[in-house]
């Protein structure tokens, strides 16, 4: 008989112990292979929605029309390059509109985009709401359209610089120009990206009509780097390119793309020497994500390993649950004259099947797992599936393997003699150097450490992600795992041990006592059993307690970041005329609105966002916490800024930068609407703000409204936030059916909690949480219908000796079956403990990624009481089968064996 | 008078297909009230699968077996398991001692297990009666195989019983431990009066026995007093 023939005879012999040994590697793989496939899905989308984000990839600026268009054709035929456009930026001095019956609107200056006709093929940095681009006419964008009271068909006079004589065309369309900061912002291929103050009032209009109609009485810079990025700072015509990068060019996940995508332009660059110089949007935005993508994979391979561990360790439990047969076993066969070589073939062999069987059943149960929860659904390519299928089988043959020869390992080396003799437990090295203790010592030191540091983590400035700092601060949670679990080992059960020596004496009579007394020198077998079900569990409540949480955060985050349930944005005049607060606060499902101003404010250099808010109804319509302020309340700071009208909230770092205490004058830059042009106002701060709803993580001010509306001579407020009753989205399009006719943006916060953008708060964590959560809950099942099935079968003579003896079924299932409530009652405790502290420490450490860091931690109540119900299930069904078995055991053949 | 035990053409098979094995074949035995009964035979004889069949361990292919006149296959679990605890005892080769309970609890448990108002109730006499009762609270792993068999005697007595099943008692032990062994199952035999059948190989321990009957290939083969 070939090895092979024999490996598969001995496997068909147990095939109890072979299918549990085959589900529970499975299990293991497939933990890892989820993970690894979600991770790989998840850094594509955090590049596609990165490279989404980015209305405009690159700019190049260049000195003339002809110049311009010569570019654009040539980029555009470049391999990578999805399209590529001349385009114009210019001022206009004016604006007229003379309205007959009315009388005459005028705006202010503003700033021209001249594009070709098929710019928004490609390019979405404009809208339409009416109407379309078309030669010799123009499309106003609102906010211009609002000041001139125009309509398409309209006739709209432009005055390109003061003196000279106005143009007049028609107007063809009403538009959104979304991407103001970044199509007007200075080009400085040297700098790169600087976003700029979007101009008030913006015109868009072909190429062809700009050059021939207006740019005739502009002056053409040849690069507008170095001007400051303010509406009003350049005197003249910037011609440039502007080009898209073809998506589909961008694959893998940030860094992968950052590479691709800056190869690219490289290439492009060199290819047309002294004609382009790029100022690259793109490279920006997808370095971010890169950061954030190293943040995700160090967190799902923190939340993800310790599972495929334990449920790893569960195979190993389950190949060496018969360790004392297997050795000796083998050792018989040594002694028949079987050699070394021999045996450990037939080992291999029998893993090899084994993993083999195991890797497929888990790689299926992987890419099954993951289309459940609706991840990847792109293509699936038959190389992922390869892959998939080749990992895991190659990880199962390994576990399976390092199980089965660990087990053979002593009789392997020993004497045969030596080989059947029951084997006196050695103390391993590591328990000799107190490696447990030094662990979890190490943990409190680092966790501590980085605590001290504020949790910051360093990403290198050369748009290589590394993870110097990020790696200590993920030693704490790690080094805790490790450390609670060498510490469960070292103890080996002794308090049991201990309880049951002093209560029973050696001398127990009663059925508690024999009970008691049977546990307590079994402990070293409960121990194992509290250990992987304790840990497993612990790793359940780690992962459901962090993905809660992180749910909660990124709900209290996509609130910040949008500002309330509902936010609906409109030119001024617009909200006003339309008297919008009002109109939505009567839409049913809206809890409250407040009305705020969001404009911009120089200090010194610095431009910052800047809140005109009402301070009496801000809360009716967002939540403000206590954490979004630093030396006060929300309450209290609201207050202040209702008993100073002038009150100013600015960040940390602008009281750092510019030595400001409480109640100093701040003198801001604000524009004025009326003259278009800065004016110096007085403020007064009366406090710090770090987080407000809709607020940019970069410094920012909060002051009042009507202070602030009576500076700038805003006509009102431009954006209306909305607290709602229930679902958000639903809501939403109440409000939109009222808001939108008067040419309001609506958006809510559950599309905005939906969509995936490149920040770590918003990598979706519910397919990876789901995915691991229903492991857990199967590998709890499994574990503890594990540890029943090991313990009938580590004890099937002993048992059979006690049928032999007279005791009954039920008694002796007693002993099954208390064993099994010391395991659950264990875990379940360890796993409160260890679970709750890993996932303490887990979000303590990525407070830093947390905006707002959470108050406290959620719980996932429905997630854990199912946790514990499947790990009482599981052993309830097993214990249940193991009666029925205890029913039919072959006594006279069990205790035949010695 | 009837017998404690007894089989009729008693037929018993193990395996499946080619490798299906008859371990006895038609074999008719009485044992009867404290009869000394020896079960001689080499190994693979079948005395040790006679021995558990007349214990009810196993379940006949054939024929049939009765403990103190009633047919084993007419009894339920519970009658079947009442049997064990009270009317039959087992001392086995490797004393089969339960690892996880010491001396002194090995006794209790069949002691319980019995739950007889005529069985001892004292674990502590019984381990006296074996000469062990100072090593009431040793595990069997810290026993030496000579203790091991006598708490697995000072066990068996824990279940009162009317038959005591010795299955090579002395095979694992040297000669000296194994003679004092035998010596106090004689003793102990003749105080409690209990039958006693005793499967072995050994010419000189089947001697000590009223009778002996010896099995070859599942047969028995001669029958001496």
């Amino acid at each position: 008989m070939t090895f092979a023939a024999l490996a598969f005879a001995n496997l068909l012999r147990t095939p109890g112990r072979t299918i549990v040994r085959v589900v529970v590697l499975a299990a293991a793989v497939a933990l890892v292979g989820a993970m690894i496939l979600f991770i790989g899905h998840s850094l594509r989308t955090m590049t596609s929605s990165s490279v989404r984000s980015v209305p405009l990839d690159w700019q190049a600026p260049v000195a003339s029309r002809p110049a311009a268009e010569r570019a654009a054709l040539a980029v555009s035929k470049q391999h990578g390059v999805l399209d590529a456009l001349p385009v114009a930026t210019a001022p206009f001095a004016g604006a007229i509109h003379v309205k007959p019956g009315t009388g005459i609107f005028r705006s202010a200056s503003g700033s021209i985009l001249a594009v070709p006709e098929t710019y928004t093929q490609n390019i979405h940095t404009i809208r339409f709401l009416r109407g379309s681009l078309r030669p010799g006419q123009v499309v106003l964008d609102q906010q211009l359209a609002a000041t001139l009271q125009a309509q398409p068909g309209d006739l709209v006079s432009f005055t390109a610089k003061a003196g000279r004589r106005p143009v007049r065309l028609r107007v063809s369309g009403i538009s959104v120009v979304s991407a103001g900061d970044i199509l007007f912002q200075p080009l400085n291929p040297l700098l790169g990206p600087a976003p700029a103050q979007p101009p008030v009032e913006t015109a868009v209009m072909t190429v062809g009509t700009f050059a021939q109609k207006l740019a005739p009485q502009l002056p053409t810079i040849a690069s507008s780097s170095g001007l400051p990025g303010i509406p009003g700072s350049v005197p003249g015509t910037q011609w440039q390119v502007q080009a898209q990068v073809d998506p589909a060019q961008l694959t893998g996940g940030p860094a992968q793309a950052l590479r691709q995508a800056t190869g690219l332009r490289n290439r492009i660059q060199s290819s047309l020497p002294g004609q382009v110089n790029f100022v690259d949007n793109l490279s920006e935005s997808l370095n971010t994500a890169t950061g954030d993508a190293l943040y995700a994979e160090t967190l799902y391979i923190m939340l993800a390993l310790p599972g495929a561990l334990i449920a790893l360790g569960l195979a190993y439990l389950a190949a060496l649950g018969t360790v004392e047969r297997d050795r000796r076993e083998l050792s018989l066969l040594r002694a028949r004259g079987a050699s070394r070589r021999g045996l450990v073939a037939l080992a291999g062999i029998e893993s090899l099947f084994v993993g083999i069987v195991a890797g497929i059943l888990g790689s299926g149960i992987a890419l099954l797992a993951l289309r459940l929860v609706h991840v990847g659904r792109g293509p699936l390519t038959l190389w992922r599936v390869v892959a998939t299928v080749g990992g895991c089988v190659v990880l199962a043959v390994l576990g399976a393997a390092a199980a089965r020869l660990g087990a053979g390992a002593a009789a392997l080396r020993g004497e045969v003699a030596e080989g059947r003799r029951p084997q006196r437990p050695r103390r391993p090295l590591w328990q000799k150097l107190y490696l447990d203790v030094a662990a979890l010592a190490v943990s409190g030191l680092v966790y501590w450490l980085t605590a001290r540091t504020g949790f910051s983590a360093v990403v290198n400035p050369d748009s290589n992600p590394t993870l110097s700092l990020s790696i200590y601060m993920f030693l704490a949670p790690a080094l805790l795992w490790l450390g609670a679990a060498l510490l469960l080992v070292r103890l080996r059960g002794a308090l049991l041990e201990t309880v049951a020596r002093r209560v029973t004496g050696g001398r127990a009579r009663t059925l508690s006592g024999l009970l008691l007394a049977s546990a307590g020198r079994r402990s070293a077998a409960i121990n194992r059993g509290l250990l992987l079900v304790g840990l497993l569990l612990a790793f359940g409540v780690n992962l459901g307690v962090f993905a809660s949480t992180y749910d909660q955060q990124a709900r209290v985050d996509a609130q910040l970041t949008l500002g309330a349930d509902i936010v609906a944005s409109a030119p001024a005049e617009a909200l006003k005329a339309h008297a919008l607060e009002q109109k939505i606060a009567h839409v049913q499902g809206v809890a409250g609105t407040t009305a705020l101003d969001h404009s911009y404010a120089y200090v010194g250099p610095d431009l910052q966002d800047t809140f005109g808010v009402n301070a009496s109804t801000v809360t009716s319509g967002t939540t403000l916490r206590d954490s979004y302020f630093i030396g006060g309340t929300a309450n209290h700071l609201l207050a202040e800024l209702r008993a100073h009208r002038d009150g100013i909230l600015v960040s940390k770092e602008t009281v750092t930068d510019y030595s400001l205490n409480i109640g100093d004058l701040l003198k801001l830059r604000v524009l004025d609407h009326a003259t278009g042009r800065l004016r110096v106002t007085p403020f007064h701060v009366v406090g710090i703000v770090q987080e407000f709803p809709s607020a940019p993580r970069d410094s920012f001010m909060v002051t009042n409204l009507d202070y602030l509306l009576s500076v700038t001579h805003d006509p009102g407020p431009n954006v209306v936030f909305a607290k709602t009753h229930g679902d958000a989205a639903a809501v939403a399009k109440r409000v939109g059916a009222v808001a939108r006719p008067a040419g309001a943006s609506v958006k809510d916060i559950t599309t905005q909690t939906a969509q995936t953008v490149s920040s770590i708060t918003t990598v979706d964590m519910s397919g990876i949480a789901k995915i691991e959560e229903a492991f857990v809950v199967i590998l709890a099942a499994a574990a503890m219908a594990l540890f029943v099935v090991l313990g009938l079968a580590e004890r099937k003579h002993e048992f059979a000796t006690m049928a032999s003896i007279g005791s009954s079924v039920r008694e002796i299932s007693a002993f099954l079956w208390s064993e099994v409530a010391i395991v659950l009652a264990g875990g379940l405790a360890l796993a409160a403990l260890l679970g709750w502290l890993l996932a303490e420490m887990l979000v303590a450490m990525l407070q830093h990624v947390f905006d707002p860091p959470p108050d406290h931690l959620a719980a996932p109540w429905l997630f854990l009481v199912g946790l514990a119900v499947a790990a009482v299930l599981g052993a309830l069904l097993t214990t249940v089968a193991a009666g029925l078995r205890l029913r039919r055991l072959p006594l006279g053949e069990i205790l035949r064996e010695q | 008078m009837t017998s404690v035990s007894a089989c009729r053409e008693l037929v018993v098979e193990y395996g499946h297909g080619d490798g299906r094995v008859r371990a006895l074949d038609h074999v008719s035995l009485d044992v009867a009230p404290g009869e000394r009964l020896a079960l001689r035979g080499r190994s693979g004889s079948g005395k040790t699968t006679l021995l558990h069949a007349l214990g009810g361990l196993v379940e006949p292919t054939g024929g049939e077996v009765e403990l103190e006149g009633r047919p084993l296959a007419t009894l339920d679990e519970e009658a079947r398991r009442r049997m064990r605890a009270t009317r039959i005892a087992y001392v086995f080769q490797g004393a089969n001692l339960l690892p996880t309970f010491t001396g002194f609890e090995n006794v209790a448990f069949a002691i319980r297990a019995a739950a007889s108002p005529d069985a001892p109730t004292d674990p502590l006499m019984l381990l006296g009666l074996v000469g062990l009762a100072g090593k009431a609270e040793h595990l069997p792993g810290e026993m030496s195989g000579g203790e091991r068999q006598r708490v697995a005697l000072a066990r068996a007595l824990g279940q009162h019983p009317g038959l005591l099943l010795c299955d090579e008692p002395t095979g694992q032990l040297d000669s000296d431990t194994g003679a004092r062994i035998l010596d106090l199952i004689d003793a102990l035999q003749r105080e409690f009066g209990f039958a006693l059948v005793t499967a072995t190989h050994d010419e000189d321990v089947a001697a000590r026995h009223d009778r002996v009957v010896e099995l070859e290939e599942g047969r028995v083969v001669r029958e001496s007093a």
